[in-house]
């Protein structure tokens, strides 16, 4: 069996992503490379087993508890977005998942947060959408339904703006738009939405054991490092 | 608390041994236990691992770290690569720094590595081969079947080039003897094949056919392969895409703007051009036939 390696201790997260080609077939492994690695390597296991509960992919995923862990990922068929894209071009995508992020997120009985929502952790075709990289997975109160969706438009926000210096008219009218499909039927004890982005950051940083991450938290996460005033101006395009 | 703290010790710079997958019942001997964390890392998942070091603060500092890791299932042997320590064949051997041992010891005494450095006469029509003695040894000690792991740095193919060749002139000037002429037509050939087995990746992996492995893989490896953080098989390169690594560092504007500079660099080197053979570092995995 031939592997490449594509990532290895990203964010000090001790574990290894291979890419192996077995054959004709193809999977991912990820690997720890210490008890921490282990743990959240576990955790991962644990989010794939939230999200694919009634599904036949769930069989394809395999943990080996060796000394050090080992997680089977299948190579999931579809389009995989790189991990600096941006608002702009990917307007349809993004629409389809807040669409699928509320089917998928307020049909479970359990809520979960999958902790590192972005574009490069989706797998998308024509017909189905698959989430990937459950590293930060934990359960939470239903009362946080679309903090994974704010970070997403963050990261996205983040890349759009270090490219172009500054968000277009159009991207603004998008977030806002984005919003309105996001909070549409949410309930009113929801915490998150009224000041989306500033609630986002603060989740984060109250719950931080939560997302297991073993760096500090403002490297990790875009929207933690981010001052008031930017969320504040955020927050205020979304809502105004 | 936004950074937390852990007691756990991260061997992550052994991610390169992911790529061979270690048997519970395994016995790995290790040359030079260049990288402790792979030599921890090694002790977890198999049977036993046996470390050979010529230094004697080398496996010092090595033992003190095994007592913190509380490693059991080892054994450590003060002693050369050519000698044949063990009774028992093993199910790997893992060499990492590779280019860098084998010069320390050329500088030592090159007649560890050498021997018949080039044969005298072409036999059905193959190339002139050259030996190295450390390679002999290592395929004695495996298993029918068992696993080769290598590393090394790029740059130390140029420095050792230019090692043997220097060796090689030197044995060219003190040599006494009348056929002057046919010595110097040795001393082309032997940087000829000096340059051809160092040089070129063909070449690399003729020489480890010539010692008598198999299925030989070849990877590229970045930044380091002290420290892998992406890890190319040059034989899928058609299906891997390069991104240059990203260096964390962000503290001062220089380093960052050497960083960026780096990556940009990298992109047109691996990306567009695909220049593998420039890689900083190579992984080699082999077996030994069965």
């Amino acid at each position: 069996m031939l592997c490449e390696l594509i990532t290895n201790n990203t964010h000090n997260n001790n574990i290894a992503l291979y890419k192996c080609y077995n054959a004709n077939k193809v999977f991912y492994r990820k690997t720890a490379f210490s008890q921490w690695g282990n743990k959240v390597i576990e955790n991962e296991k644990k989010g794939y087993e939230w999200f694919y509960k009634d599904s036949k992919t769930l069989n394809e995923i395999r943990l080996k508890k060796k000394y050090f862990y080992e997680l089977e990922i299948p190579q999931f068929k579809g389009k995989k977005l790189p991990s600096e894209s941006v608002i702009s071009g990917n307007e349809e995508t993004i629409g389809r998942i807040i669409d699928f992020y509320k089917d998928r997120w307020s049909t479970n009985d359990i809520f979960a947060i999958h902790g590192d929502m972005a574009l490069c952790n989706f797998v998308i075709d024509e017909k189905n959408i698959k989430l990937v990289d459950w590293e930060h997975f934990h359960y939470s109160g239903k009362e946080y339904f679309g903090y994974d969706i704010i970070n997403m438009l963050f990261i996205l926000i983040y890349h759009e703006s270090k490219r172009t210096f500054s968000l277009s008219k159009k991207n603004m009218d998008f977030l806002k738009k984005c919003y309105v499909q996001l909070i549409e039927g949410v309930d009113s004890s929801n915490k998150m939405l009224e000041k989306p982005f500033q609630n986002a950051k603060n989740y984060l940083l109250n719950f931080t054991n939560r997302f297991l991450v073993n760096t500090n938290i403002y490297k990790k996460f875009v929207l933690s490092s981010s001052p008031l005033s930017v969320l504040e101006h955020f927050d205020s395009i979304v809502t105004r | 608390m936004l950074v937390p703290q852990n007691s756990y010790t991260n061997l992550s710079s052994a991610a390169g041994l992911g790529l061979i997958g270690f048997n519970e019942r395994d016995i790995v001997v290790d040359y030079g236990c260049m990288c402790f964390d792979s030599f921890v890392y090694t002790s977890r998942l198999s049977k036993k691992i046996v470390g050979i070091i010529p230094s004697y603060e080398k496996l010092n500092t090595l033992q003190k770290r095994l007592v913190e890791e509380d490693v059991k299932n080892c054994d450590l042997v003060n002693a050369n690569y050519n000698e044949q320590h063990f009774k028992e064949v093993f199910d790997c051997v893992i060499i990492n720094s590779f280019l860098e041992q084998l010069l320390i010891e050329v500088k030592n005494n090159k007649s560890i590595f050498f021997d018949n450095k080039i044969s005298p006469k072409k036999k059905d029509n193959s190339l002139e081969k050259i030996r190295i003695g450390f390679f002999k040894t290592i395929y004695k000690g495996l298993r029918p079947g068992g696993k080769l792991y290598l590393s090394y740095a790029n740059k130390f193919r140029i420095r050792i080039l230019l090692l043997f060749v220097k060796l090689a002139i030197e044995s060219f000037f003190t040599a006494f003897s009348l056929k002057k002429a046919q010595n110097f037509i040795s001393l082309v050939k032997a940087i000829y094949l000096f340059l051809y087995y160092l040089l070129s990746q063909k070449g690399f992996e003729e020489l480890l056919k010539t010692n008598g492995f198999v299925d030989i893989e070849k990877y590229a490896v970045f930044p380091d392969h002290k420290f892998p953080l992406k890890i190319i098989p040059l034989s899928k390169l058609d299906e891997c895409s390069f991104e240059p690594v990203l260096y964390t560092s962000r503290e001062g504007r220089l380093r960052r703007i050497f960083a960026g500079v780096k990556r940009r660099l990298e992109r047109l080197i691996f990306k567009k051009f695909r220049f593998f053979n420039l890689s900083p570092s190579f992984i080699i995995t082999a077996r030994k036939a069965s």
